[in-house]
């Protein structure tokens, strides 16, 4: 197995984490209301995730078939 | 999967379900009742005691007695009483753990009984109970009313009943409404309930959401809007409907009948006047109707039989089947085919699928789209019959003793003529004849085979 060549959930974390930053910021600003944006765009974690792990095996499977 | 992938999974599901959570508490959609009770359905739960006290007075009789009576979480009943007195019987049910906590609390729920030129206002201190915050309780009242009386009644989280009085005004929620044996005129308005009327001896006006509506011996027009949830309506006179969301049933309707309806079916038999139907994603069943049908269904089928006025049925997604008609017909189909069998009046149907029309009198003019057409007349042919079928072909079957002059053309198939009686020539794909020494026209075109032959419908001339 070759060597993972990012970490999604960590690079999934890391952008969850700014995102949510962010949004608390904004909320804070009385620009956004947090709650509602949360709980609406909250299942994006799940479709970033899940995209990052996809990019991570074609990036290994393109790896792997390199001599 | 590793442990870190199912562990991150678990995490973010976490973090959504408190988001969700946090969601619903904030929308009120988790609701606590006072002292922990909850309240499921619009009703209390848990240990409970009832006291009951009543009070009457007398009321002035000379003039229309205008009952008011304002509730929530409990039932209100309005009956004919006896003579020119109102007599309210009010019953408490208080939620507390034991009969001495709920007989205190149940001293301090008091009645309120107003009367000024000529209304009578009913209703409790709900909302001025001391404690009621934290004190689950429910008021019923059931009051008696003179019969010349009108009453108006809001009730929340209770059901209402009225009956036997002359005139009705009902807003309700969070529970059922019934009304029954009503000399005037009744409005109703219900949300989340189901509602009753039966036995009304003037106008109807009622609204519902959420919740299914049953109509029953009404005399007077009635106006029915009804959104999430069945309107059936039985032995009634002329009415409009509006049916959103639900399910719509007619029966024995003694004038026209007018159905807005949206994603809701509508069966309707044995209307005396006209119906005027239109719905959506569901299907219309149509039986005995005394006058004319005007039927248009988006995404459904319109299915009609025993039809004495005319009929035009619009359909798209679905077709149209229909079974006797003495009007004339007119049905246009998008996308689906037409099926007919005794059409006395003549027809006129443009259609996207097979049609196929078995016994028919007057003049028919039939068009379709990718489909074959079938002709079988109820009697000789002495009208213009005329069809036409792109991506389709023909057929026509002729009775004995027609008069016509036939005019027939096929693109791409074959002329076939099955006819000894019909003189005809024939070049370039075209054949002209005559029968009976003329009359009529019959024109039949078609892409592919045209074909006529003897023969027609086998139906009974006139059926039971």
């Amino acid at each position: 197995m070759s060597r993972p060549a990012f970490s999604p959930e960590g690079l999934t974390l890391g952008i969850s984490l700014v995102a949510m930053g962010v949004l608390w910021t904004l909320s804070n600003l009385g620009q956004v209301d947090l709650l509602y944006t949360l709980r609406t765009w909250w299942p994006v974690t799940l479709v970033l995730w899940g995209g990052l792990e996809l990019v991570d095996l074609a990036i290994r499977r393109a790896a792997s078939r390199e001599p | 999967m590793s442990a870190r992938k199912i562990g991150f999974l678990i995490l973010i599901l976490v973090f959504g379900a408190v988001v969700e959570t946090a969601w619903s508490v904030r929308e009120n959609r988790f609701y606590f009742g006072p002292e922990g009770l909850r309240i499921l359905g619009g009703r209390f739960y848990g240990p409970s005691f009832t006291f009951e006290e009543s009070t009457e007075r007398a009321v002035s009789g000379d003039q229309e007695l205008e009952i008011e009576v304002r509730n929530s979480f409990g039932n209100v009943r309005i009956l004919p009483g006896e003579g020119a007195s109102v007599r309210v019987d009010l019953r408490k049910v208080v939620f507390r753990p034991t009969e001495e906590k709920a007989r205190a609390f149940a001293e301090r729920v008091e009645l309120r009984f107003e009367e000024e030129d000529g209304r009578v206002r009913i209703s409790t201190n709900r909302n001025d109970v001391p404690g009621r915050d934290k004190v689950g309780f429910e008021t019923h009242l059931d009051v008696h009313v003179p019969a010349t009386a009108k009453a108006v009644v809001g009730n929340d989280h209770g059901s209402v009943e009225v009956s036997g009085i002359a005139r009705a005004e009902i807003k309700a929620s969070y529970g059922d409404v019934h009304v029954e044996r009503i000399e005037g005129p009744v409005s109703i308005e219900a949300r989340h309930g189901d509602v009753h009327a039966t036995e009304l001896g003037a106008e109807l006006s009622l609204e519902s959401r959420h919740g299914d509506v049953e109509v029953v011996g009404v005399t007077g027009h009635s106006t029915l809007d009804v959104q999430h949830g069945a309107l059936t309506v039985r032995r009634s006179a002329t009415f409009e409907a509006k049916a959103f969301h639900g399910a719509f049933a007619a029966e024995s309707v003694g004038g026209d009948l007018t159905l807005e309806a949206r994603h809701a079916g509508a069966v309707i038999a044995d209307v005396a006047g006209s119906v005027d139907v239109q719905t959506s994603y569901e299907s219309v069943r149509l039986e005995r109707i005394g006058g004319n049908v005007t039927a248009r269904v988006e995404h459904g089928s319109v299915r009609a039989e025993g039809v004495k006025g005319a009929l035009t049925a619009e359909t798209t997604h679905d077709g149209v089947w229909l079974d006797g008609v003495s009007g004339r017909v007119e049905v246009a189909v998008r996308g689906g085919g037409v099926e007919a069998r005794e059409l006395k009046g003549g027809a006129h149907v443009r259609s996207r699928g097979d049609v196929s029309i078995d016994g028919f009198g007057g003049t028919i003019d039939v068009e379709t789209e990718s489909g074959d057409i079938l002709l079988k007349p109820g009697r000789p042919i002495t009208e213009p019959v005329t069809a036409s079928a792109r991506k389709g072909a023909v057929r026509l079957e002729v009775p004995a003793g027609s008069r016509f002059a036939l005019e027939a053309e096929s693109r791409h198939g074959e002329l076939v003529l099955d006819v000894p009686e019909l003189e005809s020539s024939s070049g370039n794909g075209r054949i002209t004849g005559t029968m009976g020494g003329g009359g009529a026209t019959v024109l039949l075109t078609a892409d592919e085979d045209v074909t006529v032959a003897p023969g027609g419908s086998a139906l009974p001339a006139e059926r039971p």
